[in-house]
């Protein structure tokens, strides 16, 4: 109850006065006050354009107000001279007419006065007074003797204003000595005239009128083709751009716009290009960020899910106390293409004698990783539950598991056509032997400046028997202790780059191995390394790599 | 069977297999993530080839780089070539490598081994 009479209070205050009335909401409407809406900015006046707000204020000032003006204004000064010219015609033409009607007048008064100058007139002025009678106009005549009385009067003797008649008088000569004998006055109506003079007025206002309205209804047409209709057009297309829908003006056309106005739409269109491609190039850029945002997101996303299998990965290679415990002096170098990669090690010491083995799998990255993870299986039951200790053994043992786990006999359907390089050591240091046998893997030994290369197999282990495998052949190197063995996978070799873009090749890496050969042999692989990547340039790397180098140390 | 033009990538080489023309060309490097899906639909195309006509065919091979899975597909690339010249086809393998590029051209030596009845031919293309 009370709040509703506060509200009334506070509505009548608003309404009363502007100021001290406290803020002007949008919905007080302040109508009491004569005042129209006017838009508000409530950000300090920094006056943004709102969509709408030009169409509202052409619609305030109506557009059909150009041709009331100019009617307005040119109309009372061509109707004010039309009209003066002809009324000041008229008043020439109406004077003209009295002076020739004066003039006829004074001859006609003047020839009867000659015809009545005889001794005898005021007895024979009859038929001369009844001729003048006879004249359409007449109204009135007197005639006089020379005293001055009255002898004869024709017609009534007109009263009232004198610019309706015209009055005229003749003396008659014959006289006694010069005296005249007698005047005649004549009196003419100006009636017609006059008449005639206000129908011609009459006509020219009408005229006047008529010549006005044609005016009017040209200059409106005129403007309305090629002033309004043109600027309606602009207005329209101003509007749309307004809500960013890219409209241009047409220039051509019957409704042909005027030159000034066709200016202004061209410039317009101009504008409105330019804004459109503005904004395209802003909605294209908005579009790429937001698709590389989505990329970087699923880019994110599969390298975070990549690091964590590089985690297993690296969990499922020998750790850093299978390698402390190996029996040799031993260096690793592991890096795969794209985090995870098909290329694979095992050093482990069994029964006094070190085991390493280097496996490249086909493809790189997750699915290399896969066969990575059949190879590890494969050997952990080659090694451990079936004992093998031979290398071409261990590859056979590992050829056929590989060929078993991937379904790749020559009946079975569906299986892959995927396999390895492999490359197995057997290292007896009481016996002073290496056991070599390899896949598709070649062994490299450096001793003293001799760099030996070992070829295996052509054939990798594991795809589908084309029946012209070689068998597996094993070869027994004697060791001195001198030796540096390395055993890689062709990930090492296949570097693309130098001045002649070529791949450096087993030769470009057993000559970097010379040149590092005095190094501790971390230090070497290190060298080899960085050698690598100074050849490749800014040539990417084009496949995973892993090398076990080990120097082999006589117990 | 038609011609079969793919323009080279920076994982996969240019291939021309004009099979109406008897000429087959390679070239470029080959490392692309998925061997088998390049070279599957190459293999049956040739296969095809191979059982339609008995004209003689020349395969040039000019590949500064491949990986094993490459490696691989160049095997089963070339086995029904050797097998279709052992039938008496007319078969030239030419193995383009550039001067000086020892790893192709061992990698070539290497193919050599298997073939018998297809000439294999070890070309040596000087720096242009």
């Amino acid at each position: 109850m009370s709040g509703e009479i506060l509200d009334q209070a506070g509505g009548a205050r608003r309404g009363g006065s502007l100021r001290g009335a406290g803020p002007l909401r949008r919905g007080d409407a302040p109508t009491d006050l004569g005042l129209t809406e006017v838009p508000t900015t409530r950000d300090g006046g920094a006056d943004t354009m709102r969509p709408g707000a030009l169409r509202g204020a052409a619609r305030g000032r109506n557009l059909d107000g150009l041709a009331h003006t100019l009617f307005l204004r040119l109309s009372p000064v061509i109707a004010a001279l039309v009209l003066l010219t002809q009324v000041a015609i008229a008043w020439v033409n109406y004077g003209d007419q009295i002076r020739i009607e004066g003039e006829r007048a004074q001859m006609m008064a003047d020839m009867t006065a000659r015809a009545l100058s005889r001794p005898d007139w005021t007895a024979s002025y009859g038929p001369s007074l009844q001729a003048l009678g006879l004249d359409p106009t007449f109204r009135f005549a007197v005639l006089r003797d020379g005293t001055g009385s009255v002898v004869a009067r024709l017609g009534e003797e007109p009263r009232g204003r004198n610019f309706e008649r015209v009055q005229v008088s003749a003396e008659i000569a014959g006289g006694a000595g010069d005296r005249p004998a007698g005047s005649l006055t004549l009196v003419l109506s100006a009636e017609g005239l006059r008449a005639n003079a206000e129908k011609q007025f009459v006509m020219v206002l009408g005229a006047s009128l008529v010549l006005i309205l044609a005016f009017a209804l040209a200059l409106r047409l005129a403007v309305r083709r090629h002033v309004l209709a043109p600027l309606d057009r602009l207005l329209t297309a101003m509007g749309r751009v307004e809500r960013k829908d890219w409209a241009v003006v047409d220039l051509a056309g019957s409704r042909r716009p005027s030159r000034e106005i066709a200016d202004i739409s061209a410039a317009f269109n101009r504008m409105v290009e330019g804004l459109k491609s503005g904004d395209e190039a802003r909605h294209l850029l908005a579009e790429l960020e937001r698709t590389h945002g989505q990329l970087a997101e699923a880019n994110g996303l599969v390298m975070e899910s990549l690091g964590y299998a590089r985690r297993i990965q690296q969990a499922v290679l020998p750790g850093p106390d299978a390698l402390r415990h190996s029996g040799l002096d031993l260096a690793v170098l592991w890096e795969p293409l794209h985090v995870v990669g098909g290329d694979y090690f095992w050093v482990e010491e069994i029964d006094g004698v070190t085991i390493v083995v280097v496996a490249d799998c086909t493809g790189h990255g997750v699915p290399g990783a896969f066969l990575t993870l059949i190879v590890a299986t494969a050997l952990d039951r080659i090694l451990h539950d079936r004992g093998l200790r031979e290398p071409d053994a261990i590859l056979g043992a590992l050829d056929e598991a590989v060929r078993g786990r991937l379904r790749q006999a020559a009946d079975e359907a569906g299986g892959s056509d995927d396999g390895l390089d492999c490359g197995v050591c057997v290292v007896d240091r009481s016996a002073g032997t290496l056991h070599f046998a390899g896949a598709g893997l070649a062994l490299t030994v450096l001793s003293g400046d001799a760099v030996t290369r070992i070829k295996g197999r052509r054939h990798g282990l594991g795809y589908r028997l084309t029946g012209r495998e070689e068998v597996i052949a094993e070869k027994v190197l004697p060791l001195d202790g001198t030796e540096t063995v390395f055993l890689m996978t062709d990930g090492v070799s296949d570097q693309m780059g130098g001045a002649s873009r070529r791949l450096l090749g087993h030769r470009g890496v057993a000559e970097i191995l010379l040149r590092h050969r005095n190094l501790p042999l971390a230090g070497q692989v290190a060298a080899l390394e960085r050698d690598l990547a100074a050849h490749r340039g800014s040539e990417p790397r084009r496949d995973d790599m892993a090398l076990v180098a080990f120097r082999p140390v006589r117990t | 069977m038609d011609r079969i033009q793919i323009p080279a990538t920076s994982r996969s080489p240019l291939v021309d297999f004009d099979f109406p023309a008897g000429r087959l060309v390679l070239r470029g490097e080959s490392y692309p993530e998925d061997a088998a899906a390049f070279y599957g639909p190459l293999l049956q195309a040739l296969r095809g080839h191979l059982d339609e006509g008995d004209g003689p065919l020349t395969v040039d091979v000019a590949l500064s780089y491949f990986n094993s899975s490459s490696a691989k597909a160049l095997m089963n690339l070339f086995m029904p070539l050797e097998d279709a010249a052992g039938e008496g086809r007319d078969v030239t393998v030419r193995w383009l490598y550039a001067e000086g590029d020892d790893t192709i051209a061992e990698a070539g030596e290497d193919f050599a081994a298997d073939f018998s009845h297809a000439r294999f031919e070890m070309v040596q293309e000087t720096a242009a």
